[in-house]
């Protein structure tokens, strides 16, 4: 305790280390409790702050962090033709995921601490969320200096610029995402780069993922994606190519489950997304030249397939770039659903629209707010006049 | 088909604002106040439906080359076309005082919402771009009319999202450096990199 309290005088104001204070501050508030107390009139009679709702986001994240390991071991040890048990899955899996979490915390944690230190604020905990997702939209095999240039765009353009955490218009680990996805797209796109290639690979194996198989399928679409070995209940449980975190729906819904048990996300927000690729795909289906066509998929099927479930649950809802007012969550959901079952259905520039979709809207939601406020106003003006 | 195809190209996939940067400096500028941005936009949309198919006859009958054939057949070596750029200029010019006048003396409360911007709007670029635009692609009159109307329907919705944007970021505690232009331009490539979604779209294929 005394050499805590002589550490900590070094760093306050007047110490020899005063600058510094940004990482201290963030050491202490990670290893012991805080020596502040809250002085006057809060509230709230709990603990639930900025830092456990993070928590509870990266915590809902495990299964598809669990499982996107194995998924990456089990994508290798298929494609090489070689019969692997669990544990090999994993460890292969792990050898993976470990250095792209090493380089995201590292380069995302070295952009957090340089503006705490050079605005003199503290450092906080926005980066974990942030920085836990980031990996599981990135295919299993792209260069990990790719990973930390996308990073640092993300979280110093992203999000730093703005002001930090909480005061971004874009999702931080979307913006990554897309600059990958426009700077370095042969990373980040096509259908090589979903499965980890061994020396060895099976001629039979592809590695695309259903929604490349989607652009031109030969027959109808459903047993055509079936017979391509994406039927409906692998593409649910996850044992297929993707990014690393987005293949599971099972996983997702796990996480999902958390979330709104703890009412971290939205429900509005989740449930209008599913709505809207439902309404978008019911659409699709009516105008369907051919049931060959990707037009003609079934709801069910966009919400198993590529990043829909991942999104839906986990970008959607980030409650910094999503829509604030509760008309206006709807509304944002519901045209992020029918945004990302467009594109997948009528662009044949992308296979998948999630990602666009998502921070498409992220620019319109402050405009949504805008207007459900006005007309909210409006309403009570009138209801005050009549 | 090919109508609603120009239509959904100029608002979406080929946005005046975020996919050519034009008409930058009335955006940045004037995307403030959510009040000032749609009047600004309105003002745009309905200059451009005016403006673009009038530039599109004076283009077709005076200025293209062989283009005053129809006054005598000995004309048609004459190419007017090195006077694009000023005929334009002028005539979106003398439009909108034209319509700023009319306006003033038939609808007092449109003038009173648009009035003040219909002046500025002359010196958008985003106006004679579409104007220049409609010759470099050869569109019909009735393409260039669907053109303008949804190239200022695109401006408009960039706008009005770009005020509701900074209206937003009131509240966020942004570096001193990048306060007002300069994160209006950041947020600015970020749309249009968001906007990206669209490209690639098109119907009737």
């Amino acid at each position: 305790m005394k050499t805590r309290g002589r550490i900590r005088s070094m760093f306050e104001k007047g110490g020899s280390l005063e600058r510094l204070w940004p990482l201290l501050d963030a050491a202490e508030t990670f290893l012991f409790r805080l020596p502040a107390r809250t002085s006057g009139g809060a509230h709230i009679r709990d603990a639930y702050d900025l830092k456990r709702m993070m928590m509870i986001v990266v915590l809902a994240l495990f299964p598809c962090m669990a499982f996107g390991t194995y998924n990456v071991g089990y994508q290798f040890y298929a494609s090489a033709g070689i019969a692997a048990g669990h544990l090999d899955c994993l460890i292969k899996g792990l050898w993976v995921v470990v250095p792209l979490y090493a380089v995201t915390f590292a380069v995302g944690g070295f952009w957090e601490a340089f503006f705490a230190l050079v605005r003199g604020e503290e450092i906080n905990e926005g980066f974990f969320v942030t920085g836990t997702l980031i990996p599981l939209v990135m295919p299993p095999t792209i260069p990990l200096w790719q990973l930390a240039l996308a990073v640092s765009f993300g979280v110093v353009l992203g999000k730093e610029l703005f002001g930090g955490t909480g005061m971004n218009v874009f999702n931080p680990a979307l913006v990554s995402r897309a600059f990958l996805f426009f700077a370095y797209p042969k990373s980040i796109s096509g259908a090589g780069v979903w499965v980890l290639k061994g020396d060895r690979m099976v001629d039979a194996v592809s590695g695309a993922t259903p929604l490349h198989l989607g652009i031109e399928p030969v027959g109808d679409i459903v047993p055509y994606l079936s017979s391509n070995g994406f039927d409906f209940w692998r593409m649910f449980s996850g044992l297929e190519p993707g990014s690393i975190g987005e293949t599971s729906v099972i996983a997702i819904l796990m996480g999902a489950a958390l979330l709104l048990v703890t009412r971290v996300a939205s429900w509005r927000i989740m449930l209008s997304v599913f709505a809207g690729g439902a309404a978008m795909a019911l659409l699709c289906n009516a105008f369907a030249p051919s049931p060959a066509s990707m037009l003609a998929l079934p709801a069910h099927y966009h919400f198993v397939m590529g990043g829909f479930a991942f999104g839906a649950v986990f970008m959607a809802t980030d409650p910094v770039s999503a829509a604030g007012t509760n008309a206006g969550k709807f509304i944002y959901g519901f045209l992020i659903g029918v945004l990302a079952v467009l594109v997948r259905t009528l662009n044949p520039a992308y296979p998948e629209g999630m990602m666009l979709a998502i921070l498409f809207m992220n620019l319109f939601s402050p405009l949504i707010d805008y207007m459900v406020v006005r007309l909210n106003m409006r309403r009570r003006r009138l209801r005050a006049a009549g | 088909m090919e109508l609603i195809n120009i239509g959904i190209r100029a608002i979406f996939t080929e946005n005046i604002l975020l996919a050519y940067f034009l008409g930058m400096c009335s955006f940045l500028a004037l995307s403030k106040k959510m009040s000032t941005s749609f009047g600004l936009g309105v003002a745009v949309i309905f200059v451009l439906s005016i403006t673009a198919p009038v530039n599109w006859i004076l283009h077709e009958y005076v200025l293209r080359e062989g283009a005053l054939a129809w006054l005598d057949p000995r004309m048609r070596e004459v190419d007017l076309s090195f006077l694009v750029f000023i005929s334009f200029i002028a005539v979106i010019a003398a439009l909108v005082q034209v319509v700023e006048m009319a306006i003033e003396k038939f609808s007092s409360k449109l003038y009173s919402a648009l009035g003040i911007y219909l002046p500025l709007i002359t010196v958008n670029c985003a106006i004679l771009g579409v104007s220049l635009f409609m010759v470099e692609r050869r569109l019909t009159l009735a393409e260039t009319a669907v053109f303008g109307v949804s190239s200022g329907i695109g401006w408009f919705m960039a706008i009005v999202s770009m005020a509701a944007i900074r209206w937003k970021l009131r509240y966020s505690n942004i570096p001193s450096a990048m306060r007002g232009l300069g994160i209006t331009m950041l947020v600015t490539g970020l749309m249009a990199m968001a906007f990206m979604i669209f490209s690639g779209i098109s119907l009737g294929h």
